[in-house]
């Protein structure tokens, strides 16, 4: 009975929700059209008695409609966007545009790679996984070409004199973009749909071709927005001298590397999030460790890509400072220099949060003990390194405790606030994270290897001695002048990037052919460490979409910095509390969006209508 | 009672979200507003250019973002106390006023020694001071370390007043593709009297604001050539 009813109620709910989407597009249309100025209804002439007064109002008629004729085109500025302001709804829907296109170039990446595995290897299961992953492409694909669409056309309504400079910047690049993206929608459905179907290496070669032509759109995309922030080829009226100067601006490179690095952790961490509710849900064995698989490994990726993330946020922040001083130090010591205390708290919780996994994760693994003893060492580290990175420069304070401080620097803790001090702070999070994917990777196994002593002790030096160089040169900062002190992040960064491909390279060799004492049992995890999994998703978009807003937001009260000023009523730079707000709101529709996505996936492993009638 | 699991996903990614909020709404609360252009009116004396040059320092032309008055330890960019006194021997041949105009209209040409390059030049966007603004700026960095001597009249190597023996006319502002007239200024609550009123569609100052510095106006659109009296060429 029950059955019969669910599946009326089923029959009903389809037709109904297509008849209130119809609905409300209907009264959108009417809520605009309705705020547009017109006329009242006048009784015809015909049937009224002439008097003076129709007489004059039939005149004024004709004047207004005679001079509403004469009126010379002139192009709008700006346009206001109901209740949220055009700022705020851009902002919305660019976001949401850019988090979907993040994950759409991301997840090929991976799978691409991961199937390469598997063909590689022979092992059909990374075969599997790469097209689980694949699964989630094509309605994200949808959504972000949705959003894009949607993006162009507020861009065009909203800011339209804006867009237009724009445009006539950029026109050689729209030809070239349109014409990839038909290839990456090309490329995208034979991949996702010719899995199987042809030979391996024809496959790949789809694979290839999606990641190249869907990273070759998104360069081209970021040449229009480092344009507005570091404009190049242009005259200072703005006039166009050079388009691919204007492509190839100061932040251009940069902003490719870093998004490119990104959209792989964010992609990662969004994958295995999917995987993790998967897994929550999953009613066997066998899928809970087939999901458990899919999400260490979609983690993995994450914080793989995330551990070089920073140096390329570095590269970046070098490449704007290069560009403009002004920019560097609004972004770093003006009004965005308390964003990046928000920014070290959520980073803090992604290292926290990465690395809890881990420690779950040895769980999985017999023979996991000796390796445990480790894990409360590397959490004071984390836990310190943290403190630092959060702690401000400057203090908040009441009017007594300033005064008690001599300042809004604490005289202990305001060591603590400056560039050496959270350069330090970083590289040893890094090191910290790396040391648990390390002890992560040998759980459950012994080397066997003639030199595995000597092995084991040349990882130890190289660990100890790139965090001894990290610690010294942090302290050396505080005794040496700026112009020093600013390339001493090089050095720092050096050597903890020597020291991670250092160490891995000894530990593929030094684990070759190593005894295991015992099996990974995947699927044994207990359940909360699928929710770090989600916990971790969710701080990645929220940092992304943090990050978006600085990158933007650093322009200031200029659309193109220093040559398109920003007049509109939104020229003001808003509060890190609103934008903060505004970042959540978009996270919270991501989500739900994504949600979407999960589901429509997630049909692909229900039976037919007909198979469940029958069972 | 169990709670089924996409309900717990959703509440972790609810909690999650509000966490962000909170510590977002925990840092300090500003909000930047685009800098008030202001005209210089005419009739400026020397120690009201003073005033208003510190202002531009303090406001539209962002120079405290980097520089620091009084400050020692290792500095990105020179401190300014005492600047006048240096400036006036720093480079062979200049005055302190031609040195203070170089640093602005081209601070490449000479570097403090132990510093990097790095000072934008002031004169064109993003800050964009103009002429009359430099002098007021000058002003003021002549009184840290000196005596001010600027007036509105003074000329150095990039800015003869108009009108002034050699003189040029003022060629017209080009206007930015894109670039409106850049909007009035407001008077801040509590600007002196006199201050006209806003212009009609502009949004009030934000509460605690500056006011208003004695002997400026609301500012005329950015293309409109400043109205400054003949002046007399006296440096």
């Amino acid at each position: 009975m029950n059955g019969v009813l669910k599946r009326r109620l089923l029959f009903v709910v389809g037709p109904f929700t297509g008849l209130v989407m119809f609905a409300s597009v209907v009264m959108i249309a009417m809520f605009l059209t309705n705020r547009e100025y017109k006329e009242p209804y006048r009784a015809p002439s015909t049937i009224v008695d002439t008097t003076p007064r129709v007489e004059g109002l039939a005149a004024e008629t004709a004047a207004t409609e005679a001079s509403a004729k004469a009126r010379p085109y002139a192009e709008v500025e700006y346009r206001t966007f109901p209740v949220i302001g055009s700022r705020v709804a851009i902002w919305a829907v660019a976001q949401l545009h850019l988090l979907f296109a993040a994950f759409v170039l991301a997840v090929p990446l991976f799978a691409f790679i991961i199937e390469a595995i598997g063909y590689k290897t022979g092992d059909r299961r990374y075969d599997r996984l790469a097209y689980e992953f694949t699964k989630l492409l094509s309605t994200s694909f949808s959504l972000t070409a949705t959003f894009g669409a949607f993006l162009t056309f507020m861009l065009i309504a909203l800011y339209p004199k804006f867009t237009n400079y724009l445009m006539s910047v950029f026109s050689p690049t729209f030809l070239p973009y349109v014409l990839l993206f038909f290839f990456e929608a090309f490329f995208l459905y034979t991949y996702y749909y010719g899995w199987g179907k042809f030979h391996p290496l024809v496959h790949l070669g789809l694979g290839l071709g999606l990641n190249l032509v869907g990273t070759a759109i998104m360069f081209i995309a970021n040449a229009w927005l480092t344009f507005m922030m570091s404009p190049r080829g242009v005259s200072d009226s703005g006039a166009v001298l050079s388009v691919w100067d204007a492509v190839y601006n100061h932040t251009w490179m940069p902003i490719n590397v870093h998004r490119v690095i990104a959209n792989i952790a964010f992609g990662g961490s969004v994958a295995a999030a999917y995987a993790a509710f998967k897994f929550l849900q999953a009613e066997t064995d066998e899928e809970r460790a087939h999901y458990d698989w899919m999400g260490y490994i979609g983690n993995f990726v994450a914080i793989s890509a995330f551990l070089p993330l920073p140096f390329a946020g570095y590269w970046l922040a070098k490449e704007i400072y290069a560009y403009s001083q002004t920019l560097g130090l609004t972004m770093m010591g003006g009004a965005f220099s308390w964003l990046f205390i928000i920014q070290a708290v959520l980073i803090g919780n992604l290292f926290l949060a990465a690395n809890y996994y881990l420690w779950l994760g040895m769980g999985r693994v017999e023979g996991m003990q000796p390796l445990q003893r480790f894990i409360k060492y590397l959490l004071i580290g984390i836990a310190v390194c943290f403190a630092v990175w959060a702690t401000p420069r400057s203090i908040i304070a009441t009017v007594s405790e300033l005064r008690a401080m001599g300042g809004s620097t604490h005289p202990i803790l305001g060591y603590l606030g400056v560039m050496s001090a959270k350069n330090t702070a970083v590289n040893i999070l890094i090191l910290t994270t790396f040391m648990s994917f390390l002890l992560y990777r040998r759980t459950g196994k012994i080397a066997t290897v003639s030199w595995a002593k000597m092995g084991h002790a040349a990882q130890l030096t190289i660990f100890a001695t790139a965090a001894i160089i990290v610690v010294f040169l942090g302290i050396y900062g505080y005794f040496v002048e700026a112009t020093v002190r600013i390339g001493l992040s090089v050095p720092q960064v050096s050597s903890v990037l020597a020291a991670m491909v250092s160490i891995t390279a000894i530990d593929i060799f030094l684990f070759r052919g190593a005894s295991k004492t015992g099996e990974v049992r995947w699927g044994k995890i207990p359940a909360i460490s699928q929710y770090v999994l989600i916990f971790i998703a969710v701080t990645f978009t929220w940092l992304m979409g943090l990050m978006g807003y600085v990158r933007s937001g650093l322009r200031q009260h200029w659309h193109v910095y220093g040559v398109i000023r920003d007049t509109s009523v939104d020229a003001f730079t808003p509060t890190l509390g609103f934008a903060t707000r505004v970042v959540s709101a978009t996270v919270l529709l991501f989500f739900l969006l994504i949600a979407f996505v999960f589901w429509i996936t997630s049909l692909h492993d229900k039976p037919d209508f007909e198979q469940t009638k029958t069972s | 009672m169990t709670i089924p699991h996409p309900v717990r996903v959703g509440v972790l990614v609810i909690a999650a979200t509000s966490f962000y909020t909170y510590v977002g709404q925990m840092v300090p609360q500003k909000e930047v507003l685009p800098p008030q252009e202001t005209l210089i009116r005419a009739d400026l004396t020397t120690a009201d250019m003073v005033k208003v040059g510190r202002e531009i320092m303090d406001g539209k032309g962002l120079c405290f973002t980097c520089h620091t008055i009084g400050k020692t330890g290792a500095l990105r960019f020179p401190d300014l106390e005492g600047v006048d006194t240096r400036a006036q021997s720093r480079v062979p041949g200049l005055t302190d006023i031609e040195y203070f105009a170089q640093s602005i209209y081209e601070p490449e040409k000479f570097i403090v020694p132990g510093f990097n390059p790095g000072m934008p030049v002031i004169n064109k966007p993003p800050i964009g001071l103009n002429d009359q603004e430099i002098l007021c700026v000058i002003a003021y960095l002549q009184t840290l370390g000196g005596m001010p001597t600027v007036t509105l009249q003074t000329s150095h190597h990039y800015y003869t007043p108009a009108g002034a023996p050699g003189a040029a006319p003022a060629p017209a502002t080009a206007a930015a593709p894109g670039g409106a007239p850049a909007p009035a200024t407001v008077p801040a609550p509590g600007a002196a009297p006199g201050t006209p009123p806003a212009a009609p569609g502009t949004p009030p100052a934000a509460p605690g604001a500056t006011p208003a510095t004695p002997g400026t106006l609301p500012a005329a659109p950015a293309a409109a050539p400043a109205p400054v009296p003949p002046p007399k060429g006296t440096r």
